[in-house]
């Protein structure tokens, strides 16, 4: 299995979906955090239900009890759940949109860098990756859960399409402004090194995440040594598909 | 009714040249439990309409005060041979959608998982709840997945005979004489015994077509829920394929009609039945009547079980 490294059909679906032409897609998406007028990603009471339930996450795990206790915190009660048509997705889908958009104001690069000199486009899309990474550290040991449900085939097309727009977000507040052949290699890179070095980091026990650090910057370094995306990846569904099963079948699911 | 006289009555349908006209088979039909001329009879008792309103009885016309009447008769009539007609209306599919329904809305308290809180269990109300299929499926889903012993339901109906039904079939059950299940009957659209703000989940499964004024039965259900509290409606819907949609209402309107018959020798309640379903709002719109009554809806608002033959709506109290 290790060296099958063909593309699986993940990567197809996942071909399929960003496989248009640069200017189409940005025409149809409407997510670009500089869009002003575009209305909370989500309503009141499900934000309300959702962020109380993640602050339950690091103790009971991506888990319908997690939900529970959220709608209990925000005056609600556990019937109320049934707001969340997909249950324990939508946790996740939260935690994800919420994080993306969230970059926009985490991160503020400084006109001019340490020694005066501009911070390039590849060192801005390295510490937005960095940043959004970090953004899972509270619930990291739940994190390969949430791979896991993501993983499933119910989920994976949504999964996969909030990982293109992720990508598309860092490219975009790195200053990528590219409309040429590029633009869709640039974001499948991005797309695959981040889905690898997020597994990772769910294994990674050193200090400070050190260790994610590193695994991200020599994946950064590959890319930019071969200019090939495809590798990185095949690697990343490899490695993802693996983990996902891994999960499930610790869950006692028979796959 | 046996196969043999089922074959002879179909051969006289046949002779007679498919639908009856109205009227005339009464006679015939009169031998058997014959729903249509309850609702014939009620109508001619009937003292003039309150409302100075008409609606619709199936795609028949009648005064408002007379649907209350007739769709008692129909439901009388049907009481015992309901599963049959579920059974035709969903080509057999009706038990797992209820039983999706009730998995979904994952009824009752987990002592385990809770933790100590005042409220012990649900508060369930289901409304048009007849036979009991619902509320057995809560009590059970509570009691042997989320080891709850305390959710209770009421089931409400407006018809004494489904509800004597629902009785009867509650004495298979372990509910029969516990505090856990208690029917009464009212009408959906007043629920004056209900006091606000007492409900946690209110279902209504196959119930709502019916109601002569379903925005006013909305109403009362926003009333009793608690904030938070989930309205859950299980219903006939649109399907949403056309070729499957064409195949369905074939199927509907000719064949449903028609085994009706046959089964329970009673064709007109039949024809109402599909008929209802057909004149049911489609999913948006259902939908939009939903948050008019001021619940919010998750998601779309509905999820369409087998093409759309049927859909689960849900609101949500505000909180
Ligand atoms: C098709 S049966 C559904 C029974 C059951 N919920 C199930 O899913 O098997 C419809 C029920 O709605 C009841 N009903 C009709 N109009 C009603 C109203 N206005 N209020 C309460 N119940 C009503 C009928 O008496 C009948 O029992």
């Amino acid at each position: 299995m290790a060296s099958a490294r063909s593309p699986s059909a993940l990567l197809g679906t996942f071909r399929a979906a960003s496989h248009r032409p640069a200017t189409a897609w940005r025409q149809r998406c409407s997510y670009h955090s500089q869009e002003y007028t575009q209305p909370p990603p989500f309503p009141p009471a499900e934000s309300a239900i959702l962020t109380s339930a993640l602050s339950h996450v690091p103790s009971y795990g991506f888990t319908a009890d997690a939900l529970r206790l959220g709608a209990r915190d925000a005056g609600y009660m556990d019937v109320s759940t049934n707001l969340l048509p997909r249950g324990v997705f939508d946790l996740i889908n939260y935690h994800l949109v919420t994080q993306r958009l969230a970059l926009k104001s985490t991160v503020q690069f400084p006109s001019t860098g340490d020694q005066g000199k501009k911070l390039g486009t590849g060192a801005k899309v390295r510490t937005l990756t960095l940043a959004r990474l970090r953004a899972n550290e509270p619930l990291i040991h739940r994190w390969q859960e949430a791979l896991a449900i993501m993983a499933q085939p119910s989920y994976a097309s949504t999964s996969l399409a909030e990982l293109a727009r992720l990508a598309d977000e860092i490219w975009y507040l790195a200053g990528d402004e590219s409309v040429d052949s590029s633009w869709y290699t640039k974001r499948a890179s991005l797309s695959a090194i981040y889905s690898a070095t997020e597994v990772f980091m769910t294994q990674d026990k050193s200090k400070n995440f050190i260790e994610t650090e590193q695994f991200l910057d020599s994946r950064l370094g590959d890319v930019m040594k071969m200019g090939g995306f495809i590798g990185a990846l095949s690697e990343w569904a490899d490695y993802t598909a693996h983990s996902a099963v891994n999960v499930l079948r610790s869950k006692g699911m028979r796959v | 009714m046996n196969a043999q006289s089922a074959r002879v009555l179909f051969r006289r349908q046949l002779l007679a040249g498919g639908r009856p006209r109205a009227g005339a088979g009464a006679a015939e039909r009169g031998q058997y439990r014959c729903l249509s001329c309850t609702a014939r009879q009620l109508q001619q008792q009937q003292t003039p309409p309150k409302r100075d309103g008409t609606t619709h009885f199936g795609f028949e016309t009648v005064a408002e005060a007379l649907k209350e009447q007739k769709v008692r008769g129909v439901f009388s009539s049907v009481a015992s041979s309901y599963d049959t007609m579920n059974d035709l209306m969903s080509m057999g599919i009706h038990r797992l959608w209820k039983d999706h329904f009730v998995r979904n809305l994952n009824p009752g308290r987990n002592p385990l998982t809770s933790g100590p809180s005042e409220q012990k269990g649900w508060n369930i109300l289901d409304i048009a709840g007849g036979t009991g299929d619902i509320a057995f499926r809560m009590l059970d889903h509570a009691s042997t997945i989320n080891h709850d012993a305390h959710t209770k339901v009421t089931v409400a109906d407006i018809n004494p005979e489904m509800l004597a039904e629902g009785r009867k079939r509650a004495l298979e059950t372990p509910y029969a004489r516990s505090p856990r299940l208690n029917f009464i009957e009212a009408n959906a659209e007043k629920l004056d015994m209900i006091p606000d703000n007492s409900i946690d989940l209110y279902t209504v499964a196959f119930g709502i077509r019916n109601f002569t004024h379903k925005e006013d039965a909305i109403r009362e259900a926003y009333r009793v829920l608690k904030p938070g509290g989930v309205f859950a409606v299980l219903e006939f819907s649109k399907v949403n394929n056309g070729l499957f949609d064409a195949v369905y209402k074939r199927w509907s309107f000719s064949a449903i009609p028609l085994i009706g018959q046959l089964v329970a020798g009673d064709r007109d309640s039949y024809q109402y039945l599909v008929e209802s379903i057909e004149r049911f709002p489609s999913q948006p719109q259902f939908r939009d009547m939903i948050q008019d009554a001021g619940f919010l809806v998750p998601g779309q608002g509905w999820e369409d079980l087998t093409g759309g033959i049927a859909a689960i709506h849900k609101g949500v109290k505000p909180a």
